[in-house]
């Protein structure tokens, strides 16, 4: 039997073509406890820049946890401990000289809630660049317009921007905190089920722009909805009980996954 | 499982329908070649004409379960190549169950005097056609690429016969009514070719559910 396509090489099974790409991330050996609960358990992973890299996996798999840590999110819960070592930008984000102000200006978090401040339109975008010192009004203006352009909301909010921001549909308002995300001008996006309160129009509106901006940033979202990862992510990682089953080309795990784990999970038998 | 019984209901109901569009080319195949053996076969080519109508139907059938099943379940990897398969396979069969009609209607077309040496060859042909074609089923039924590769040597055999069988024809000296005979058996050896390649794509559709990769038996 010969085969008809020529099947990728092994080197190329490990979203090779990516690691080519400079790296927003490179995540070593990380392990995570919350008090003993060994919850994230010798964690390695990839993540090259300007790709969308889909985290899926049941509840209480880890997979959450791990996108906080990659903000340093999670050591605000004083139970926690960590060890191994993520890279951000080949810098150490645990090293004791590195700023966590500085990474998390640099990696901005949408949650699984749009949380507006009850604040306007244009105050909730102008927050983040206010607390960074940019106080001309042109400026302001110019990243308001910029973020919410970006942000896919600024058609409908552009006549509005001083009317409060919980006026917004649930959609609308999880593009706006998209906005204020970008408006401090991030390099990461971290989501954590974005689109899992919304309806499917806005739900396929957050995941067209991640489409869109993923031409400049990079992008890890965690998603329950198999479908929203098959469609959006350049990559998945299934993880499972605190431990990464399989990290491979979203292509690759949605039509061939190495781990009998990993398709059931895709197809609905467990999770 | 468990977790999603309609789901797996849906995906064994397809494969079934499958085997069972098998089983009807299957019996179609061997009532057109006893069409070859036998001088007056139009009530048995009629026969075989009307019950090509419900391999058709069976067909269509096929690609409504599966449309559905892909709509409802949203198979991924496997379970998709299951839904996949029985498409591609559905539509190999239909076209298995035409060549069995053409068959049929080439040997009614035969004279009296039919040289029993050429049915016999091509009855031989024909056999080994049929053992691929369970090999193919069976492979499809129970996931065994091992019977998927039997496949592929068979063909060999059937192509070989085929081109001695043509050659013989074509270097005979003809009158009219034998120039009609050596036509229509030509024609015959060659929908039996047919219908073998046709056998090593539906084994070419199992390796695929089984493992995704692309193999060219033929």
């Amino acid at each position: 039997m010969q085969t008809k396509h020529e099947n990728r090489s092994v080197e190329d099974n490990s979203i090779n073509a990516e690691e080519k790409a400079p790296l927003a991330y490179n995540v070593e050996q990380l392990n995570l406890w919350y008090a003993d609960n060994h919850a994230l358990q010798d964690i390695s992973m990839k993540i090259p820049e300007k790709s969308v890299t889909a985290i899926i996996g049941p509840s209480g798999c880890g997979k959450s946890t791990f996108i906080k840590t990659l903000n340093r999110m999670t050591e605000m819960n004083p139970i926690v401990k960590t060890n191994g070592s993520i890279k951000y930008r080949e810098n150490e984000i645990f090293a004791k000289n590195f700023s966590v102000e500085y990474l998390r200006t640099k990696v901005g978090m949408v949650f699984q809630n749009p949380n507006p401040f009850p604040k306007s339109i244009y105050d909730n975008v102008t927050y983040g660049p206010k607390i960074h010192g940019i106080k001309d009004k042109k400026t302001l203006d110019e990243i308001v317009e910029r973020s919410l352009k970006k942000a896919a909301i600024w058609d409908e909010t552009k006549d509005r921007l001083k009317e409060n921001a919980f006026g917004l549909s649930g959609g609308q308002q999880q593009r706006l905190c998209i906005a204020r995300c970008l408006a401090i001008e991030p390099d990461i996006i971290l989501m954590d089920e974005p689109t899992s309160a919304l309806d499917p129009i806005s739900t396929l509106k957050i995941e067209e722009l991640v489409q869109e901006l993923k031409k400049d940033y990079t992008i890890v979202i965690v998603t329950h909805n198999m479908q929203q990862a098959a469609r959006i992510s350049d990559s998945t990682a299934f993880f499972l009980n605190g431990v990464i089953v399989e990290h491979d080309q979203t292509d690759k795990i949605f039509s061939s996954p190495e781990k009998k784990e990993t398709e059931d999970y895709i197809s609905g038998r467990f999770g | 499982m468990g977790v999603r019984k309609s789901y797996e209901q849906d995906l064994t109901y397809l494969k079934q329908e499958v085997l069972a569009m098998g089983k009807y080319v299957k019996y179609a195949f061997e009532q057109s070649l006893l069409a070859l053996k036998i001088n007056d076969n139009q009530s048995l080519t009629q026969n075989i004409v009307a019950d090509d109508k419900n391999i058709n139907s069976m067909e269509l059938k096929i690609m409504d379960a599966a449309m559905l099943t892909i709509a409802k379940q949203q198979p991924v990897a496997t379970d998709l190549r299951r839904c996949i398969v029985a498409l591609k396979m559905a539509g190999d069969l239909e076209r298995m169950g035409d060549i069995a009609v053409d068959i049929a209607k080439g040997s009614a077309r035969l004279s009296e005097n039919r040289s029993r040496n050429d049915t016999d060859q091509l009855t031989d042909m024909a056999e080994i056609a049929k053992q691929m074609f369970d090999q193919a089923m069976e492979a499809y039924e129970n996931q065994e690429l091992m019977h998927a590769q039997r496949v592929a040597s068979l063909d060999d055999h059937v192509d070989s016969k085929y081109k001695s069988f043509i050659q013989k024809q074509l270097r005979q000296k003809a009158d009219e009514v034998l120039l009609e005979d050596i036509t229509q058996l030509s024609f015959i050896g060659r929908y039996i070719e047919r219908f073998a390649d046709h056998t090593t794509n539906l084994a070419e559709w199992v390796v695929y559910e089984v493992n995704g990769q692309h193999f060219d038996l033929n």
